[in-house]
């Protein structure tokens, strides 16, 4: 623990509340993640994961509490009240439990839209592909390209995404998180669906996202292996409430969290 | 050949290039009017011919909408009527030359288009249909009623346009017509390549991905209402010169729906689509149909042949009917290579 206190905090989630109707689907929840590290967010199936991600994006203004991000320009600012479309250009973005991908456009588009606020060409300048236009056309194609490439999908970068399997639509939304130079990234259920050497790949990409990219990674997911194989530090919730708090060994051991798993877990993952 | 080597080669690349392209179908269209003095048209087929153009740039913008950014509009005829008669008023009560009457039809349609935008943020799918629907309604009761300005059902009345000084002809009109539309192209294209592009597609696609990545939906919706109001404008301007009068009975549902066709038959997202699917609505029924026996006389001919078309692209094409040259080129390469296969066995 000693060395995260020389780390700064990349988010601090303090007192967060949401509740839909009479559903406490985050209730008080703390838990702060420090810059280049990887953490996990686990808890069964309905425990509020997906509602926490979509409170820190502001997809859901939460009822209480408050995020606390150290963007991209140094400073740490308060997330809560700002508008969905500008958390991005902060150095936050967000993978999907779903994947939320555009069929009709190539691989290699939909990586583009990620680069969105990186674009300063006007509509003007963009309809009479003026100098700038053109060249952040191309810059940005470019990087785009790199992107597909660390996930090793570059040679289908112009095929469309419809039809494409499910593994490597999930790559393609790592790579657009990729292209908007995130300080953090945000990863729901990133291995949901992929079959066990996708996974291995999956836990490799991670890491180099941290080691090479220096990018922070919080993330949802259920496969325990993956899980306590990546994760510094782990978070558990269980209907919306802090369980616990600490390395994957802790976590494991811990009382609570092993009693909120029971039933779901047995003979589960170690 | 080896297309690796053809990749490189200038004139390949020439060919290859889309705005090239875009002028070489302008001059074809271009060559209408001459096979007119040849006898193998008569005037009247260059009206159709022309008013097919018109319509494909009305089209092209809600195709920008509709395929592009997935928003609905049936209300394109009302904001086709107002560049029209704005552009009749300009030019012929204010005086204006016609290039400065027509910006100030498109800003005008403009401003109300974004005003619509702004009912978007608001409703969607069925509701945005019934809410454009309803402002194109008042817009036609508009044009009915301020007889001061759009003479009311006796209608109004422009001329061909003054252009640095000369007034063109009716065939000069129509080259005029074509210029706009492959300027229009190319700058459509342009448009729908960028960012610009890629933000009304991840809007259409996933809301929630477009938000996550940095897309203002509340701007691109406008740009999206605004640059479609804007074509559809254009597309008036460009009808009352070239049939030098508008009429409110023009500028109904009927038209709107007809534009909606075009898109759905030609094919959402393309840019010849669009062309291809107006010069089906808009040319076939009048040019081929009503020549039929029998089928000719039949009232609403153009309405029912439309109708139809859309059931039959939907059920069959969804792509839309441009499709089929990209169908037909596959299916040539095919046998091509497969004759060549042969021939090497
Ligand atoms: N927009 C919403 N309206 C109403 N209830 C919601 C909404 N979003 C989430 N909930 C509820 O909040 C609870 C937590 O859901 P959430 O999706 O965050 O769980 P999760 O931990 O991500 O689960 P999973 O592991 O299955 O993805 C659930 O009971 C869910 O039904
Ligand atoms: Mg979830």
């Amino acid at each position: 623990m000693a060395d995260n206190l020389e780390r700064a905090a990349s988010l601090a989630i303090s007192d967060l509340s949401i509740h839909f109707g009479g559903l406490k689907a985050v209730d008080n929840l703390s838990f702060t993640v420090y810059e280049k590290e990887i953490f996990g967010l686990i808890g069964p199936n309905g425990a509020g994961k997906t509602t926490v991600f979509n409170c820190i994006t502001q997809f859901y203004k939460p009822n209480a509490g408050s995020v606390k991000f150290l963007a991209n320009t140094g400073e740490t600012v308060e997330l809560v009240g700002r508008p969905v479309h500008t958390i991005i250009k902060l150095g936050l973005v967000r993978t999907f439990q779903n994947v939320e991908v555009i069929k009709e456009l190539p691989l290699i588009d939909n990586v583009l839209i990620g680069a969105h606020t990186s674009f300063k060409a006007s509509v003007f300048e963009q309809a009479l592909t003026l100098p700038r236009a053109r060249r952040e056309e191309r810059r940005f194609r470019e990087k785009a390209m790199n992107a597909l490439d660390i996930l090793g999908i570059s040679d289908r970068a112009n095929m469309l995404a419809g039809g494409q399997p499910y593994g490597v639509l999930k790559r393609v939304e790592l790579a657009r998180a990729i292209v908007s130079d995130p300080k953090l990234i945000i990863l729901d259920e990133p291995a949901a669906g992929l079959n066990e050497s996708e996974t291995e790949t999956l836990s490799h990409t991670i890491k180099l996202l941290r080691d090479q990219i220096g990018c922070t990674i919080l993330l949802v997911e259920h496969d325990m292996g993956l899980v306590m194989g990546i994760c510094d530090r782990i978070c558990a919730i269980s209907f919306g409430k802090f369980l616990a708090c600490g390395s994957p060994s802790e976590i494991q051991k811990n009382k609570l969290v092993q009693e909120a798993y029971l039933g779901e877990q047995q003979g589960g993952d170690d | 050949m080896d297309l690796t080597q053809a990749a490189g080669n200038p004139v390949y690349r020439f060919y290859k290039n889309p705005n090239v392209r875009f002028m070489f179908f302008g001059a074809l269209l271009c060559l209408v009017p001459y096979l007119k003095d040849i006898g193998v048209f008569n005037a009247g087929m260059l009206i159709t011919i022309g008013g097919a153009i018109i319509y494909s740039v009305a089209a092209l913008g809600l195709n920008l909408l509709l395929g592009f950014a997935g928003l609905i509009s049936l209300g394109v005829a009302g904001f086709v009527g107002l560049g029209a008669y704005a552009t009749a008023y300009f030019t012929k009560d204010l005086g204006l030359a016609f290039w400065v009457a027509a910006l100030g039809a498109i800003a005008l349609a403009t401003l109300i288009g974004l005003l619509v935008g702004l009912v978007s943020l608001r409703v969607s799918g069925l509701y945005l249909a019934i809410a454009t629907l309803c402002v194109s309604e008042i817009l036609l009761k508009t044009f009915e009623s301020f007889d001061s300005i759009t003479g009311g059902m006796t209608g109004k009345r422009a001329a061909y346009p003054t252009i640095l000084g000369t007034t063109l002809t009716r065939e000069g009109t129509y080259i005029m017509l074509v210029i706009v539309l492959v300027l229009l192209m190319m700058l459509t294209r342009n448009l729908v390549k960028g960012s610009f592009g890629r933000a009304l597609h991840a809007m259409r696609g996933s809301e929630v991905a477009a938000q996550a990545m940095g897309v203002n939906l509340l701007k691109y919706r406008l740009l999206a209402f605004a640059l479609s109001t804007a074509y559809a404008a254009l597309a008036g301007a460009l009808y009352v010169t070239f049939i030098r009068s508008s009429y409110p009975t023009t500028w109904t549902i009927t038209l709107s729906l007809n534009i909606l066709a075009v898109v759905v038959i030609g094919g959402f997202r393309s840019i010849y689509g669009t062309i291809l699917g107006s010069f089906v609505a808009f040319i076939v029924p009048d040019l081929i149909l009503k020549k039929l026996p029998v089928i000719g006389d039949v009232p609403g001919l153009a309405y029912i042949f439309n109708g139809v078309m859309i059931i039959i692209v939907i059920m069959f094409y969804p792509a839309g009917l441009i499709k089929l040259f990209s169908d037909a080129r596959g299916l040539a390469l095919r046998l091509v290579s497969g004759k060549a296969r042969k021939a090497v066995n």
